[in-house]
């Protein structure tokens, strides 16, 4: 994932945050061990809030958030973007499945201040003008879904592995759509729906 | 056309696209942790990491240091709430183990603390550095382990009423030609539905709102009422969605009425999204179970003693019954049968329901055992179960409403290539993959709830549809507004429905696969309450009803009745006749043989099930017959499957879309059964070890290739008004069983414990 210069707005460090609190936060299991950070100074209490802007589905929205907040955490609970799910949040469902610079990203093991300038597509941006993008109608065609609580993953997955060149054969899509659990087994209908819009896609 | 909506067959509805197809794509259906709340509190579990003692101390300095923490809540703090019945025992809960009661820890898992914070980032950061002391005792994990008792059913669980039996068994087996004598295991199992357990609690003064996925909104409003102690109107459950159930959210778990309550006495609205790890104790889960199945035959395939013993886990606190021998030993026709079902305490939380849940480990073992019969008759196992079909239930002799098991089998059987199969094991191979071909039957009991709705018809045609069923994947929506748009002869845009709210009228639990025929016949009562009263203001008198068509044009008959000739009812014209601009109606709809008490339980949140073999004079089943090819590596004994074909038949496919769908889901769900999924427990600690979606496996795309779903024509006029039998747990029995089968033919070994995995081939 490619920096974008001058794209920062909160003079944050991208890197060094990584590098100084994705271990010890991120990751509840190794919080306890490093309860040293709770008393460490303010400065790096990554509960402080943090000034971030996120650029989603073409619109630059300012948060300030906690510095361990997930991409997925900041759509939902912060910016009201309820579509992209939380199914696992240790990126083993695929439910909050985004892309990020037109990638396939699992927004819940994605940082909100690691995505900080980079393009956030959520399946609320998908479709213009009250028109549904070839995935939505080839989802509702082919009625691939039941419950839909993994489908805004499912269709953002399906669009990156139409564009990955993933979309080939009936096996490809298979495979790489395996990242994305449906509970409800629509699987079948799934690979036909990216079947039907992978042509549309491709011709841009 | 594509493959996913099939061209209606005879008494099949139109296949159109699911009602809420738009707002699933495109990010705007709202479930429950998707509704915006003012400023809630972020609350975080904190489980017990051991499986039976006491808590002895909570550390809790260091989590409240946490900036943004609000508070600790633990059993030592906590709001006291009310006793909850087990669903069965007339309550409304799934266990009645309380969080946050006492200091006592009755299985691995269980809520002992709740954090609640600013946010979900600091609510999660406190929720670990809460530390707790334990004095732990020995846990007994499952059947075998030391401490465990095991009791029959009956008596135990007032859904279990009796162990099936006819003739004497005994006798029979005894001087049978073909006897078989064989056991089976089936694993836990959890629902994992993609929805997390989450819940939301407002207060609005004394008025409680609740967002939660829930299979049951009636149940739900009416238990966390009575845990409050506080009247049910005053308790709102909101979920237009859920994001699968599968038999979760049927029954209340400890989680809600705990967060209602410290969400009062904090003041505040409060979130709780658990984890999905956490997920595998705060809610139920499919029981482990043991099977002794006897079968007696004469040399030519006719049973003459048929035996099925079950054992299955409980918690040490409830007695959860699978009890499947009420269908077991009513499949197939056989004069001499018995059957004993008992249930094995340990520590563990408590079971319940999960997608068929006494069919998928029952018709397991009897399905299995069926084919090992048919090996040591040297006969087809499918002429087997046709020697054996039955035309009544062979308990009680009432006749089956319809049953199309072997037109099922027939057409399975020629749609897979069941003729090609050579029936020697191990005699079918691609290079280095065995092939084997398997099959099974599957049958799930017809069952109907009281239900109740209320339509709203506009002089245009608008129509509105109000009722308090739940959509959690099965086309609820879909169905419910096809049978209102064909009742009233408007158009299907027209309709609009409203459900998933226990401010509507009540609809039964989202379980036992009966929604479609319990909302739909309400829906449909009550369409026709209001095409009664357009009519009488057009044709105000009886005697001139019968011209009605000749006259003015118009027919008394719903559009779903009406003959070829009639016009449709004109309802602009009747509205003008009645002066009015809105028609609405309210009606409640109850199945033959409900009980007296059954309105005032469905708003009292208590279903009262009634079909299968409960029928007064009649059993009601749905059939199908399902066939795999299974193909394990010589070398590496990996196994695949790459084909499953069910056909099956369950009265009239209200959608054929949705219908399809469901089967299609549920035969992949049978496979799951039987190759992929089991919740691993450690049996020293009593802990689920595999509790993610990395080590618990479900079924991925890549798993299946190819899957055929037939639906037959089928019509029941016994059943229910709308002539439909529940299919939503029909295509997951069975498949568990024609899998080892199909393992069995391709390799020669029988399997006999689930799940398969390729450590368990020796070739």
């Amino acid at each position: 994932m490619p920096d974008k210069p001058g794209s920062r707005s909160s003079g944050f460090d991208r890197r060094a945050f990584m590098a100084g609190a994705a271990g010890s936060a991120l990751i509840p299991i190794t919080a306890r061990a490093a309860s040293e950070d709770a008393r460490a100074p303010a400065a790096q209490d990554p509960s402080l809030p943090v000034e971030v802007t996120l650029r989603v589905n073409g619109k630059d929205k300012r948060l300030s958030i906690d510095a361990r907040t997930t991409v997925l955490d900041a759509l939902r609970e912060h910016l009201k973007l309820t579509g992209s799910k939380k199914g696992c949040d240790h990126g083993q469902c695929g439910a909050c499945t985004v892309l990020i610079d037109d990638r396939r990203v699992v927004s819940c093991l994605t940082l909100a201040l690691a995505a900080e300038g980079q393009e956030i597509t959520t399946v609320e941006g998908l479709a213009t003008d009250d028109r549904l993008h070839p995935m939505q109608q080839a989802f509702i065609d082919n009625d691939a879904f039941q419950c839909g609580y993994c489908t805004p993953g499912q269709i953002m997955s399906a669009i990156a592995c139409v564009k990955e060149g993933h979309a080939g054969s009936e096996a490809d899509i298979r495979e790489y759509m395996s990242g994305n659990i449906c509970r409800c087994a629509a699987y079948p209908n799934i690979v036909a729906a990216v079947k039907q819009a992978a042509p549309e896609i491709m011709k841009g | 056309m594509t493959a996913a909506a099939p061209a209606p067959k005879t008494n099949m509805g139109q296949p159109v696209p699911r009602y809420d197809a738009a707002a699933k794509v495109t990010g705007k259906a709202t479930y429950a942790s998707d509704m915006p709340l003012d400023n809630p509190a972020h609350a975080f579990l904190v489980t017990s990491a051991i499986a039976k003692g006491r808590i002895d101390r909570f550390e809790l300095d260091d989590a409240k240091r946490v900036r943004g923490v609000i508070d600790i809540v633990t059993h030592e703090n906590a709001p006291k709430l009310k006793e909850s019945k087990l669903f069965s025992n007339g309550g409304y809960a799934g266990t009645t183990i309380q969080p946050l009661k006492s200091a006592e820890i009755t299985h691995d898992g269980q809520i002992i603390a709740v954090v609640l914070a600013e946010s979900y980032e600091a609510a999660r950061e406190a929720a670990n550095r809460v530390k707790v002391s334990y004095t732990a005792a020995a846990p007994s994990a499952t059947f075998d382990s030391p401490g465990t008792t095991a009791a029959a059913a009956k008596g135990q669980n007032s859904q279990f009423k009796e162990d099936p039996k006819v003739g004497d068994f005994a006798k029979a087996f005894d001087a049978a030609e073909v006897k078989l004598s064989v056991s089976y295991e089936t694993p836990t199992q959890h629902h994992n539905p993609m929805e997390l357990f989450t819940t939301s609690c407002a207060w609005m003064g004394d008025n409680l709102v609740i967002y939660e996925g829930s299979q049951y909104v009636y149940g739900l409003k009416n238990g966390v009422a009575e845990q409050l102690g506080i009247d049910a109107d005053k308790v709102r459950v909101v979920n237009p969605y859920v994001g699968g159930g599968f038999g979760s959210r049927g029954s209340m778990t400890p989680r809600t009425a705990i967060i209602a309550a410290i969400a009062r006495r904090l003041n505040r609205p409060i979130k709780l999204v658990p984890t999905r790890d956490q997920g595998f104790t705060i809610a139920t889960y499919r029981a482990e179970t043991r099977h002794e199945i006897r079968l007696g035959a004469s040399r030519d395939g006719k049973l003459v003693a048929l035996r099925h013993e079950g054992a299955e886990v409980s918690s040490r606190p409830d007695a959860y019954c699978v009890g499947g021998t009420k269908t077991t030993t009513r499949l197939y026709a056989c004069p001499n049968v018995d059957s004993l079902v008992s249930i094995v305490r340990a520590d563990r939380n408590t079971p319940g329901f999960m997608r068929s849940p006494p069919e998928v480990p029952y018709l397991f073992a009897l399905e299995s055992a069926l084919d090992e019969l048919a090996v040591k008759l040297n006969m087809d196992p499918v002429e087997l179960r046709r020697i054996n079909d039955a035309t009544r239930d062979p308990i009680d002799g009432k006749p089956y409403t319809s049953r199309s098991l072997m037109a099922c089998f027939d057409e399975a059987a020629k749609a897979f290539g069941w003729s090609q199969r050579s029936p020697q094991p191990k005699s079918m191979s691609d290079g280095d993959w065995l092939i084997g071909y398997g099959c099974a039957a599957t049958c799930y009991p017809t069952q109907m709830a009281p239900s109740a709705a209320r339509v709203r018809l506009q002089r245009d045609g608008r129509t509105r549809v109000e009722i308090a069923g739940h959509e959690i994947g099965t086309g609820a929506y879909t169905v419910i507004a096809q049978t209102a748009a064909e009742r009233l002869g408007v158009s299907l845009e027209k309709v609009a429905v409203f459900m998933g709210d226990s401010d509507l009228p009540p609809a039964p639990v989202a379980g036992g696969s009966n929604s479609t025929a319990s909302t739909c016949s309400a829906v449909m009562m009550v369409c026709d309450q209001i095409r009664h009263r357009l009519f009488k203001a057009l044709m105000p008198s009886d005697s001139l009803a019968d011209k009605a068509k000749e006259t003015v044009g118009i027919s008394p008959a719903p559009s779903t009745q009406a003959a070829k000739g009639d016009r449709r009812l004109d309802i602009e014209k009747a509205f003008d006749a009645l002066g009015v601009g809105v028609v609405e109606e309210y009606g409640e709809w109850k199945p033959e043989g409900a009980p007296l008490d059954s309105f005032r339980a469905m708003h009292n949140g208590q279903v009262r099930l009634v079909g299968g073999h409960q029928m007064k004079d009649q059993i009601a089943y749905a059939f199908g017959a399902e066939f795999v090819e299974i193909r394990v590596n010589r070398f590496t004994h990996e196994i695949r499957c790459p084909r499953l074909v069910g056909a099956f038949a369950a009265g009239r496919i209200m959608n054929p879309r949705t219908a399809r769908s469901q089967l299609m889901g549920g035969l992949i769900w049978g496979m799951s059964s039987a190759l992929l999924e089991a919740t691993e427990i450690d049996e020293r600690n009593a802990r689920y070890v595999n509790d993610n979606l990395a080590d618990y496996l479900v079924p991925v795309n890549a798993d299946v290739p190819g899957v055929e779903v037939i639906m037959l024509s089928e019509q029941d006029d016994h059943i229910n008004p709308v002539g439909a039998k529940g299919l939503g747990e029909l295509a997951n029995v069975g498949t568990n069983a024609a899998i080892c089968n199909a393992i069995h033919h391709a390799t020669g070994q029988r399997i006999r414990k689930l799940p398969v995995r390729l450590e368990n081939i020796e070739l």
